[in-house]
């Protein structure tokens, strides 16, 4: 660490994102700009002297031996972390690794690894594995209407009740599973500002041809697989199950494998309103 | 662990209650697992006092309806197979197995006892990660966990 502090650092910055502090230095001012869209959204500036977690980004120089491979490399806390002859994957690496060290570590919410969209007045979550279609779901949920929260975390706060984690969906567009970014407002939609309390989970994995065809779950079954997609739950058990414990609450639970998004997401808005129905009656 | 023994939950576990279920949760190997309302209230009565009948004439009381020996022996079946307990029960006899379903089919006032588990991930395991194939800069990014040297994730 100390060999990386004696690096010519050009600039900086500090931010606080879900009470956690964690700061990004870059030895070329010009990249600064590039990093400020990939920390986690809702951060704010930080100037405490001390952070969580420190972020090192060596920027290959141009002028560099042409013989040598020209690598730019980050750092977190002195440990490398990526590199890469490209800025941009290493840069998606700080985007990665900084989203998951928030998920992980912050004191003031829990986050579970689930797709988020909000329906009148309610939080729909899809909570799954990487590849499991969350996006593709969420896509298909706003060009009906529904509001943006997050395509990756569902962050939950001491009510029970789902933060927005508005990054930009992460759409693979082919058989490579190469990602691009799409701001929710690009594809129609708005983004959900406040925090709103759980109408339904619903627990879905992707399988071509499949028809969808859920099965209910009950608050104890729903909450177990809440917990297997909790980022902290291996750290912070007790908080974990505290905040599912109050989220289930009023939730609606099903667990399936679906087909086309066009067809369970009609079918999971239905949900929600005919849970409203029964409530109201 | 002997039938006539009596079984002792595991004390170092976190519990929540979900209505008649509960969710425990097991420290020691990052664990979760779900208690239906019999095998719940078999667990809350392991105090290492109460032997298989005993639990049976509790369970009938407080569940208001008639439960058996071999419907409480199939619950410690399963609290043990999810290691529950502080002692391992030995398995049920196919025969009491059976007999067991049988009457729980035919009076079908309580659940079978079931325990459903998962595992807890790790942060790295739970967060969205790359597929084969994507082009990465770190291990962490990769689902295998392997940013290959031609900076793509690999298996």
């Amino acid at each position: 660490m100390k060999k990386l502090d004696r690096l010519g650092w050009a600039a900086g910055i500090g931010m606080r994102a879900f009470g956690v502090e964690a700061g990004v230095r870059v030895t070329a001012a010009g990249i600064l700009p590039k990093v400020l869209p990939l920390l986690p959204p809702g951060w704010k500036t930080s100037h405490k002297s001390t952070v969580q977690r420190l972020y090192s980004l060596v920027v290959a120089k141009a002028g560099q031996d042409h013989r040598l491979r020209r690598l730019h490399i980050l750092y977190a806390d002195g440990e490398r972390i990526a590199r890469n002859t490209e800025l941009d994957p290493v840069l998606a690496a700080l985007e990665t690794d900084l989203h998951r060290y928030v998920a992980e570590t912050s004191p003031d919410m829990t986050f579970l690894h689930a797709g988020v969209v909000g329906w009148q007045g309610r939080a729909i979550l899809l909570p799954g594995r990487s590849l499991s279609g969350k996006t593709t779901l969420v896509r298909e949920l706003l060009s009906r209407g529904a509001t943006y929260y997050s395509d990756e975390f569902a962050v939950v706060d001491d009510f029970g009740n789902i933060h927005p984690f508005t990054r930009p969906l992460g759409i693979r567009e082919d058989s490579t599973f190469a990602q691009t970014k799409y701001a929710a407002a690009t594809l129609g939609a708005t983004s959900g500002t406040k925090p709103l309390p759980v109408g339904a989970a619903v627990i879905c994995k992707y399988k071509a041809g499949a028809c969808w065809n859920p099965a209910p779950l009950s608050h104890g079954a729903g909450a177990l697989e809440l917990m297997a997609n909790s980022i902290a739950v291996r750290n912070r058990p007790q908080d974990t199950l505290r905040r599912i414990q109050k989220l289930v609450k009023g939730a609606v639970f099903v667990k399936g494998t679906r087909g086309e998004a066009s067809e369970s997401a009609e079918s999971i808005l239905h949900l929600l309103d005919s849970s409203d129905r029964q409530e109201q009656a | 662990m002997k039938e006539r023994e009596c079984p002792q939950a595991r004390v170092d576990c976190l519990t929540r209650k979900f209505g008649d279920e509960v969710l425990v949760y097991d420290q020691e190997r990052n664990v979760g697992h779900c208690l239906n309302s019999t095998a719940a209230a078999a667990w809350k009565l392991c105090d290492g006092k109460n032997s298989a009948s005993d639990l049976a004439k509790v369970m009938t009381r407080e569940l208001s309806t008639p439960v058996d020996e071999p419907v409480v022996m199939l619950a410690l079946e399963e609290l043990s197979k999810a290691r529950l307990l502080v002692e391992e029960v030995r398995p049920v006899r196919r025969t009491s197995r059976r007999n067991a379903i049988r009457t729980l089919g035919i009076a079908s006032a309580i659940a079978l006892p079931i325990v459903t588990s998962l595992v807890a991930p790790t942060p790295a395991r739970a967060a969205s990660c790359f597929a084969n194939g994507k082009p990465c800069a770190s291990n962490a990014q990769c689902c295998s966990g392997k940013c290959g040297t031609g900076g793509h994730c690999n298996s």
